[in-house]
């Protein structure tokens, strides 16, 4: 698996087809995080890491 | 590559400019200029010159590795109105970017506006008619204009970098719709840069390098280290990839300028050698959240950075590059580069 932020997603699904994976299970966080403080970075770490734990025991979110 | 792939797709339709551009463009297959219809008889006439089967994969161009077969580079370079004999050059700049120093999938995917700056030398440069002196990165040479375009359909049409789609950049930049100069051999009083890179004078090359951008740098001094003074000055620029990677900075040098230097004595290496040292940039001119970045790139190369570390652009002086370019005048220009690339130099051949 791996984990994109909203801007990314189209890049991060074409590139998992483009490479022969096109169902690589991605968790997204929301985009832009680069204004963010710190604290707020780790509120949304914390908000994703059940789609990470779904997503690593295979399950869709 | 031994790889080979399956003919292009054929589509019939009417012979006619307008409808051919409104199916190109509705499939977002240019760059939003019009295209020159690839019809069979053109994408033929183009492959006559090339000695390579039509099927051979050349690449497989990042993002989308798409294969880049030499059919699909033809039609490409049908698209962008380029003359057949350009095909080679082409081929040889399909090979050059999908080398793994060049980075083409950081190039391809990035926010950053990197265009790929294609750089011709040797004889093929004169046989094709690439400029190398007036306005030379403007408009106005078939050559020069065709085939950076060309170059960039291949991105994007093969290698998938469709603006935001695959293609993240943020604002891009106008290098890329076309990119393209051959270097001023005649004018240029050290060794081109082909035969710098280990190549044999007659032959004829290709580089391509992860462009930044162009800023112009005006200056009416007849004095070699006021020249490289101002020089190095416009290289300092905090928000730089350079600074913050270690990169590999170009200058395309106006002749003036590089009489002015050789007279000086200065070889190459000791023009690369004056600008490195004088574009130390005082860590400190950098924003907050950039000296955080530059210390995680940079940090293992120079150890502990601080505000007042001087930042070298690259790693080494001999990663700056510069060609001889332009026709007469008091300019030369400033090509910052992506940082995470490398140019890449391939000959060209039938």
């Amino acid at each position: 698996m791996t984990i994109c932020s909203t801007a990314f997603v189209t890049l991060g699904r074409a590139q998992a087809s483009a490479l022969g994976r096109p169902d690589l299970p991605i968790a997204v966080i929301a985009h832009p995080f680069g204004l963010r403080t710190r604290e707020e970075v780790r509120g949304i770490a914390e908000q994703c890491v059940d789609d990470i734990a779904r997503l690593v025991a295979g399950n869709k979110p | 590559m031994n790889e080979s792939a399956p003919d292009s797709a054929r589509f019939e339709a009417p012979d006619d400019f307008d409808a051919i551009n409104r199916l190109y463009r509705e499939r977002r297959w240019s760059d939003g200029l019009p295209v020159v219809p690839p019809t069979v008889e053109r994408v033929e006439r183009m492959l006559r010159h090339t000695r390579r089967s039509r099927e051979e994969v050349v690449a497989r161009v990042a993002p989308a590795f798409g294969a880049a077969t030499v059919e699909r580079i033809a039609i490409n370079a049908v698209l962008a109105g380029c003359d057949p004999e350009a095909l080679p050059v082409l081929i040889a700049a399909t090979e050059a970017v999908v080398e793994p120093q060049f980075n083409l999938q950081g190039i391809q995917a990035t926010t950053n506006p990197v265009a790929v700056w294609v750089i011709v030398n040797g004889p093929a440069a004169q046989k094709q008619g690439v400029n190398a002196t007036f306005n030379c990165l403007g408009q106005g040479a078939w050559a020069n204009a065709t085939i950076g375009r060309a170059l960039r359909l291949v991105l994007q049409n093969i290698g998938g970098a469709l603006p935001g789609e695959m293609d993240r950049a943020t604002q891009g930049q106008p290098g890329k719709f076309t990119f393209c100069c051959a270097e001023n051999e005649a004018a240029n009083p050290w060794e081109p840069l082909h035969v710098e890179r280990g190549y044999a004078r007659g032959a004829s090359t290709v580089t391509v390098v992860g462009a930044e951008g162009t800023m112009n740098m005006n200056t009416h001094t007849k004095d070699a280290g006021e020249l490289l003074r101002a020089f190095a000055e416009t290289m300092m620029h905090p928000p730089s990839n350079d600074y913050c990677h270690g990169g590999e900075p170009w200058l395309a040098l106006g002749p003036e300028h590089a009489e002015i230097l050789q007279r000086a004595g200065l070889s190459k290496a000791e023009v690369k050698r004056h600008l490195w040292e004088g574009s130390k940039m005082p860590a400190r001119r950098m924003t907050g959240k950039d000296l955080l970045r530059v210390q995680d790139s940079r940090g293992a190369e120079l150890g502990k950075i601080g505000p007042d570390t001087l930042l070298p652009v690259s790693h080494r002086p001999e990663d700056i590059h510069f060609i001889v370019a332009g026709g007469p005048g008091t300019h030369s220009t400033y090509i910052p580069s992506f940082g995470n690339t490398r140019a890449v130099t391939r000959e060209i051949t039938a």
